[in-house]
């Protein structure tokens, strides 16, 4: 049920089965700055989140990084062809080492040298090098060169960050004993590996900064109960009836008709556009309308503010004009949604609703907010 | 809208986003992050802000030094950089100039992202 803030200061948990009670996730895990704190434990340390796509970085040497909460790292491929990734944290006196680089632009180096003193790593993480200051005790009037103690080249290498993959997508985790990827994606790692995701190419990047917290747009993109009123360039040529929701353990898919389609010969689905959500904050597009797929990147900036990290992937990264007017139309769709969700937001700030409460077919938003429950209560 | 078009906001041209700020330096901000994802520049579309007044120089050192009286504390980079959009520069290309004047020694920083000349 609904719960206004009136003086009562009463909310219950996520209901556990939609079909009997409603509740909503708690307002103020929306909108307290307190809790865009623990989020950073509670759900970007302990769920793979998506890190970037390792067709940025198909030799070694190329690498790029990506900021998670407070935790930049360095995601590269090493000279073994493997994909590792690192904190972005010199293992001397804890400097940054690399400048940020985008998986748009990345790097290439066949080392990691810490710009601070030069303390110098190998593509593994080991110490490659010191400089001659770190072995020589020249300053120090108490200790002898010859007593200076040799740094072992694993011990004081990088810190290394679980990582693992679905097709060509990179996902870390910082827990120390992560659960395995296999069991937070479920089916989905094997449906995504049978599409052939690797042969697209990375062809747009849009970034928008949006002024609402990071799971109300996730919410939004979990239903389409929205669509008919406002996307209705989009909804012209889909087959809502037809649209059928599959909800498991930590992602959702929804599935659409298209009226028109492209032929399944050229394009990963024919005529079914497909959007999956991953949780915590990715989202993977498939258009049935357009041979290519997307990805989301739904990162948090602060309680009140996300990053839509929008990359989209086709046949070759030279768009033809009718896949530049599907990105067009993409960005016009995300604009929609934006205007709902900071509006939606300006009414969760004002602090009359305590507690807000699901349709009855809402199942993939309130999947959302009861993995956002099982996370802070853990 | 006309009332949307007179708040000052920022815009890379590569993604097709602007950005509203109501604050010069959330401009800075905005910049810093868009830059560490995408590579990208960004441009003040239009600014408008106490204090701020358009000049005719391009020289960075005396736009700081023509800003100072009306920022006691150092002027925000914001500012500077949105008074440097008259003369074509981007906020990356004069965070990058104010990064070696402040090497040289030209400029300081009184608190975080304001600066004076010394
Ligand atoms: S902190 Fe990296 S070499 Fe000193
Ligand atoms: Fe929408």
């Amino acid at each position: 049920m609904t719960r206004w803030n009136d003086g009562t200061d009463a909310t219950a948990s996520v209901s556990p089965d939609i079909t009997d009670e409603t509740n909503a996730l708690p307002a103020k895990y929306f909108t307290d700055p307190a809790v865009h704190e623990m989020e950073k434990e509670k759900v970007f340390s302990r769920y793979w989140v998506y890190a970037g796509h390792a067709n940025a970085i198909e030799e070694p040497g190329e690498y790029f990084t990506r900021t998670i909460g407070d935790r930049n790292v360095i995601v590269l491929r090493d000279k073994d062809r493997e994909v590792r990734a690192f904190y972005n944290v010199c293992a001397h006196r804890g400097s940054k080492m690399v400048d940020d680089t985008p998986m748009t632009d990345p790097g290439s180096a066949n080392g990691i040298r810490c710009p601070y003193h030069l303390w110098t790593y190998d593509l593994d993480g080991t110490l490659r090098s010191t400089p001659r200051s770190f072995e020589t005790a020249g300053m120090n009037p108490d200790l002898e060169d010859e007593d200076v103690p040799k740094l072992d080249r694993e011990d004081n290498g990088l810190m290394e960050i679980h990582l693992d993959s679905i097709g060509p997508l990179l996902f870390v985790n910082f827990d120390a004993d992560p659960m395995p990827l296999e069991e937070q994606a479920g089916t989905l790692k094997e449906e995504l590996e049978s599409f052939p995701l690797e042969e697209y190419e990375l062809a747009r990047r849009y970034v928008s900064e949006v002024e609402c917290n990071w799971k109300t747009f996730s919410g939004n993109y979990s239903e389409c109960d929205h669509c008919q009123a406002n996307h209705q360039d989009w909804i012209k040529g889909i087959s809502l009836a037809e649209s059928e929701l599959v909800v498991d353990d930590h992602y959702w898919v929804l599935h659409y008709t298209h009226d028109e389609g492209v032929e399944a010969a050229e394009s990963l689905i024919e005529g079914e556009a497909r959007f999956y959500y991953f949780w915590p904050n990715f989202t993977l597009n498939m258009y049935g309308n357009a041979d290519g797929y997307g990805t989301y990147i739904i990162d948090p900036i602060d309680e009140g503010r996300f990053q839509l990290i929008a990359d989209y992937y086709f046949k070759d990264s030279e768009l033809s004009e009718e896949e530049q007017e599907f990105v067009k139309l993409s960005r016009k769709l995300q604009e929609e949604d934006f205007e709902l969700v900071e509006r939606q937001y300006q009414g969760m700030k004002s602090g009359a609703l305590a507690q807000g409460q699901l349709g009855p077919n809402e199942h993939t938003v309130h999947r959302l907010h009861r993995l956002a429950q099982e996370a802070y209560e853990a | 809208m006309s009332q949307r078009e007179r708040r000052s906001f920022v815009v890379c041209e590569a993604c097709d986003v602007s950005k509203e700020v109501d604050d010069p330096n959330e401009a800075v901000a905005f910049y810093r992050r868009h830059r560490s994802i995408t590579g990208h520049d960004v441009a003040w579309g239009w600014a408008d802000f106490d204090g701020l007044e358009s000049s005719s120089e391009d020289d960075l050192a005396s736009v700081i030094a023509g800003l100072e009286d009306r920022f006691e504390d150092g002027v925000p980079l914001g500012i500077v950089s949105a008074a440097m959009a008259d003369a074509g520069r981007t906020i990356g290309e004069t965070l990058e100039a104010i990064r070696s004047l402040r090497m040289d020694g030209e400029l300081y920083e009184p608190r975080d992202d304001h600066i004076r000349v010394t």
